[in-house]
C-alpha cells in the first residue's frame, strides 16, 4: 500500500473521531452565585428522593434546611432547645406540654401559627396519611391552640420519649395541604415541586435522581444565609460521592472509614469524626431454640475479642459497648465487661452442653451490612468462634431481603444477626427493640427477647419524664441487657464526614438519621 | 402481508403479558418488600405505622388481585406512584429515562463504530508490522478488561486525578442546560462505553479486511492500475464491512446492557440507574414499567427486523 494513499486513508478516520469529539467543549465556567453542593443525602443519615418528613425515617439533615421541628437536638445531640417554639415547658402532670411559637412566616409569605402546630400534629398521627409517626404520637390526647403563637399539647399518658419524637416531625403549612385528602397528600407532587417550609432556605427545583437546589430565603428569622445557593446531590454510592468531592464537584460527604482515612492529613479538606449512636451486636434470634442459656450468650461474649478487633479493624475508631448504650450517663459503673478469655467460653459451652445443643453444625449469621470493613469484621469474628466450637457462617444482603427475613418467622433462616440499634441521643429507642410487647407484627423486637426484668426495665424508664431521675432508670436497662445478654453488644463505630477547605461556618455531626440538630445552614459559607 | 404483521403484533403483545406476569411473579418471590425496603434496620420504627402503609400501598391484597389491579390501570396508560419517591408518576419518570440512556447508548456506540473500523482497517493493512501488533494488543486488552475495571479507573484517573471532566451525572446541578455541559459529562462514560464493544469490532474487521483483501477480484483491480488507496477504500473495505454490519446489530442488547452498568458508575440518570435504584428499593411500579417499555422496545425492534426479512427476502414465508 502506498504510503500516501494510507495517510488518506487515517486522515479519513481521524476526521470521523474528530467529528464525534470536536462538539465537547469546555465545562461550564463557574457560577458567580455562592453556591454549596454537597451530597447531603449519602450515607446512613440520608433519604434521598423521599421529601415529605413525615414519611422519611431519615435525611433530616436536609430536609432541616427548608422545614423545621418545634424543638431540636443541640449540635452536640447532648439536649433539646426550641426551634419553631421559642419556649416550652413539660407540666407538674408530665401530661401537658405548652409551647410557644416563635414569629416567622412560610417561605410564601403565609405567618406561621398554632394552627399549623395543630395541622402538623393531627397529620403526623393520622396513619392514614402515610405518615411514620403515627404509633409513636398515638398518645396525644389533644392539641389546643390558645392563641395564635401558643400550643398546648396534652398526652393521654407519661412519654420520655416525647419530644425527642417531636424533634423529627417538621412543621407544615396548613394553608397549602389541609385541602388534600389526607390519603393523597404522601403521593402529592406539592412535596417535590413547591413545599414551603420556614427554614433559611426555600426550595426551588429537583430535578429526578440528580440535585435538589434550594435558593436563600431572604425572609429568614436568623437572616438572609450567606449562600446564594444550596444543591443536594445524589449519588448511586458513596464511593461517587468521594470521587465528586475529591474532583471538587461538591464539598461534602458522608465518608466510609476506608474512604474517610484517604483525606487525613489532607490540607484541602476537614474530616469531622462523630459517633454514629448505633451499637452493632450479634442478636440471637430467642426462638430459633439454641441460645437459650444465659451461658451459651456469655461464651460467645468471652470468644470475642473485641478490644483486637477494634484497634485493628476499626483503627481504634469505635467504642466497646458491654450493653445497649454508650453515652456515660446511661452506663453504669458495675457492669461485666466480658473480658476476652477463650478457655472460659469453652467451660461455659461445655457446661451448657453445648455439643447436644448444636455442636459444630454451621449457624447461619445475616447482615445487611455490605461494607468490606464489616466483611472482615464478621470474618475475624467467625475465626474467634470457631476456636470455641460455634460454627458461623457470615452472610450479607441487601436491606429489604434482610427486612423480609427477620420480620417474618422464618427462624432457621435467621437464628443469629450481626446489625445495629440505634442508642441516643434519645435512650428509649431500645425499646421498641427490646421490650416483649415489641415483638413482630407488634412491634420491631426483631430478635423476638423475652426477658421480664428487662422488659418492666424498659417500660419504668419509659415512663419516667424527669430528667433527673431518668438516666438511672436507663442505667438499670443497661444493667439488665448486660447481664441477661438478650444481644451480645459489641461496640459503637465513629461515623464521618469530609468537608473541602473552602466550606467555613459549615456544622454537620453524624447524628442518627441525620439528625435534625442545630446545624445553622444560613451561617455556612464558602471561600471564592 | 398484512396479516403476518398483524400475526406478529399478536404474539409480541402476548410475549409482553407474559412478561409482566414473569417479573411479577419474580419480584414478589424476592425477600422483602417496598415497606421492608422503607425500614432503616438501625433506626427503631414501630411496625403499627407500617402495617398501615403497607394497606395504603395494597400490598396486603393478593398477589393475583394485586396484578391484575395494576394491569387494568396500566392499559388505560395509569401505571401508578413510586413508591419510594414520594409519590411521583412512574409514567413520565420512566419515559424521562429513556433519552439520556439513548444518547449515552449511541454514543459509546458510534464511538466504538469509528475508532473500531478505523483501527481494524489500520491493523490489516499494516498486517504483523508494529502498528498491527499495538493495536491488536490494545484491543485484547479491551476485550479482556472488565468494565467496571475500566469504568472506575477511567473516572479515578479523568475525573479525580486530571480532573479534565465531570466526575458523574448528565448536568452540572444548578447550572443553566448547554449542550457543551452534557457534552462535558458525556464524553468519559461513552468512550468508557466504548471500548470493549470498540475492541471487538477492530478484531472483526482487521481479520474480515486481510480476507477480502487476499480475494481475487482485489488481486485484479491491483493489475488494472487501481490506487491503493482507492482499492482498499472502494473494493475492499466495502466487502469487509458486511460481516461487521452484522456484528454491529447483533451486539447493541450487549451495548444496552454496558450502559446499564455504565450509568450506575457515572449516575447517569437512564433507565439502567433509575432501574438499579428501583430494584434496590424494590419499588415495583417502577420496576414494572421500566420493564415493560425495555421489553416492547426489544419486542418492537424484532418485529421490525422480521417484517424487514420478510418484506427483503420473498422466501420467508409470510402466509
Amino acid at each position: 500500500m502506498h504510503r500516501r494513499n494510507f495517510g488518506r486513508l487515517l486522515a479519513a478516520a481521524t476526521f470521523a473521531l474528530a467529528v464525534t469529539t470536536a462538539m465537547v467543549p469546555a465545562p461550564v465556567a463557574a457560577q458567580t452565585e455562592k453556591t454549596i453542593t454537597g451530597g447531603f443525602d449519602v450515607g446512613p443519615g440520608g433519604f434521598p428522593g423521599n421529601f415529605n418528613p413525615q414519611t422519611a425515617t431519615a435525611g433530616f439533615t436536609w430536609l432541616n434546611t427548608y422545614f423545621e421541628p418545634l424543638v431540636i437536638y443541640t449540635s452536640d445531640l447532648s439536649k433539646l432547645v426550641g426551634a419553631l417554639a421559642s419556649d416550652f415547658a413539660v407540666g407538674e402532670d408530665n401530661l401537658t406540654y405548652t409551647f410557644k411559637l416563635v414569629e416567622t412566616n412560610w417561605h410564601d409569605g403565609k405567618p406561621f401559627t398554632s394552627a399549623d402546630v395543630k395541622f402538623t400534629l393531627e397529620l403526623a398521627k393520622n396513619a392514614e396519611s402515610g405518615s411514620i409517626f403515627a404509633a409513636r404520637l398515638a398518645g396525644i390526647a389533644s392539641i389546643e391552640t390558645p392563641d395564635e403563637h401558643t400550643a398546648v399539647v396534652k398526652l393521654s399518658k407519661p412519654n420520655s420519649a416525647f419530644l425527642s419524637v417531636l424533634s423529627q416531625v417538621m412543621m407544615l403549612p396548613e394553608h397549602a395541604l389541609s385541602s388534600m385528602d389526607v390519603k393523597e397528600i404522601a403521593k402529592s407532587p406539592w412535596w417535590s415541586t413547591k413545599p414551603v417550609g420556614t427554614g433559611p432556605f426555600k426550595f426551588t427545583k429537583y430535578v429526578s435522581d440528580q440535585y435538589v437546589e434550594m435558593a436563600a430565603y431572604d425572609g429568614y428569622r436568623g437572616g438572609r444565609p450567606k449562600v446564594d445557593r444550596l444543591i443536594n446531590r445524589y449519588f448511586a454510592n458513596p464511593a461517587a460521592a468521594v470521587s465528586a468531592l475529591s474532583a471538587g464537584e461538591i464539598q461534602f460527604t458522608f465518608a466510609e472509614p476506608d474512604d474517610a482515612k484517604t483525606f487525613k492529613g489532607n490540607d484541602n479538606f476537614r474530616v469531622i469524626e462523630g459517633d454514629s449512636y448505633v451499637v452493632n451486636y450479634i442478636g440471637f434470634n430467642h426462638r430459633a431454640g439454641i441460645w437459650n442459656d444465659l451461658r451459651v450468650r456469655q461464651a460467645v461474649m468471652h470468644a470475642i475479642d473485641r478490644n483486637a478487633i477494634i484497634s485493628s479493624l476499626f483503627g481504634g475508631a469505635a467504642k466497646l459497648a458491654n450493653c445497649g448504650y454508650v453515652a456515660p450517663q446511661l452506663v453504669p459503673k458495675d457492669l461485666s465487661d466480658y473480658a476476652y478469655d477463650p478457655q472460659k467460653a469453652k467451660d461455659l459451652l461445655a457446661e451448657a452442653g453445648w455439643e447436644k445443643i448444636n455442636g459444630d453444625k454451621p449457624i447461619p449469621w445475616l447482615t445487611y451490612y455490605n461494607t468490606p470493613q464489616v466483611a472482615n469484621v464478621m470474618a475475624a469474628i467467625q475465626a474467634m468462634l470457631a476456636q470455641v466450637g460455634i460454627n458461623v457462617v457470615p452472610r450479607a444482603l441487601d436491606v429489604p431481603s434482610y427486612n423480609g427475613i427477620v420480620r417474618s418467622e422464618k427462624w432457621p433462616d435467621f437464628p443469629l444477626v450481626y446489625a445495629g440499634l440505634q442508642n441516643g441521643p434519645n435512650p428509649a429507642s431500645l425499646n421498641v427493640g427490646l421490650n416483649a410487647a415489641q415483638i413482630p407484627p407488634a412491634g420491631n423486637n426483631i430478635m423476638r427477647v423475652e426477658m421480664p426484668q428487662l422488659t418492666e426495665a424498659l417500660n419504668t424508664a419509659m415512663a419516667e419524664t424527669d430528667p433527673a431521675q431518668a438516666d438511672a432508670k436507663w442505667q438499670q436497662v443497661c444493667r439488665e441487657m448486660n447481664a441477661q445478654l438478650p444481644w451480645s453488644p459489641m461496640w459503637v463505630a465513629s461515623r464521618y464526614g469530609v468537608v473541602s477547605g473552602k466550606l467555613q461556618d459549615f456544622f454537620w455531626t453524624p447524628a442518627p438519621g441525620g439528625g435534625p440538630f442545630v446545624s445553622h445552614p444560613e451561617k455556612w459559607d464558602i471561600a471564592p | 402481508m398484512l396479516q403476518y404483521i398483524l400475526r406478529r403484533a399478536a404474539v409480541g403483545l402476548l410475549m409482553l403479558l407474559a412478561l409482566t406476569v414473569l417479573i411479577f411473579t419474580l419480584l414478589r418471590l424476592t425477600p422483602g418488600d417496598p415497606i421492608d425496603a422503607y425500614i432503616n434496620p438501625s433506626v427503631p420504627m414501630s411496625a403499627s405505622d407500617l402495617v398501615v402503609l403497607r394497606t395504603r400501598l395494597g400490598l396486603d391484597q393478593p398477589l393475583p388481585v394485586q396484578y391484575l389491579a395494576w394491569l387494568g390501570a396500566a392499559v388505560t396508560g395509569d401505571f401508578g406512584y413510586s413508591i419510594q419517591r414520594g409519590g411521583e408518576p412512574v409514567l413520565p419518570l420512566v419515559l424521562g429515562r429513556i433519552g439520556p440512556t439513548i444518547l449515552l447508548m449511541f454514543s459509546g456506540l458510534a464511538i466504538s463504530v469509528v475508532v473500531g473500523i478505523a483501527t481494524g482497517i489500520l491493523a490489516a493493512v499494516r498486517r504483523n508490522e508494529l502498528t498491527d501488533l499495538s493495536l491488536s494488543t490494545a484491543a485484547f486488552v479491551g476485550i479482556s478488561s472488565p468494565a467496571f475495571l475500566t469504568a472506575l479507573l477511567g473516572l479515578y484517573m479523568f475525573a479525580v486525578v486530571l480532573r479534565w471532566v465531570p466526575a458523574g451525572g448528565m448536568l452540572t446541578p444548578g447550572a443553566p442546560f448547554s449542550v457543551g455541559d452534557l457534552m462535558a459529562h458525556l464524553i468519559l462514560p461513552a468512550v468508557l462505553l466504548s471500548i470493549g464493544h470498540g475492541a471487538l469490532i477492530m478484531r472483526y474487521m482487521r481479520s474480515s479486511l486481510l480476507e477480502v483483501l487476499s480475494q481475487d477480484y482485489v488481486r485484479t483491480a491491483r493489475a488494472k492500475g487501481v490506487r491503493e488507496f482507492w482499492v482498499i477504500v472502494k473494493h475492499a473495505v466495502r466487502n469487509a464491512l458486511l460481516p461487521v454490519i452484522t456484528l454491529i446489530g447483533s451486539t447493541i442488547g450487549i451495548a444496552i446492557g454496558g450502559a446499564i452498568f455504565i450509568e450506575s458508575v457515572f449516575d447517569w440518570p437512564g433507565m439502567g440507574l433509575l432501574m438499579i435504584n428501583a430494584v434496590v428499593r424494590r419499588d415495583y411500579p417502577v420496576i414494572m414499567c421500566a420493564t415493560l417499555l425495555t421489553g416492547a422496545c426489544v419486542i418492537l425492534v424484532n418485529l421490525l427486523t422480521d417484517i424487514a426479512y420478510a418484506a427483503v427476502d420473498p422466501r420467508i414465508k409470510v402466509a
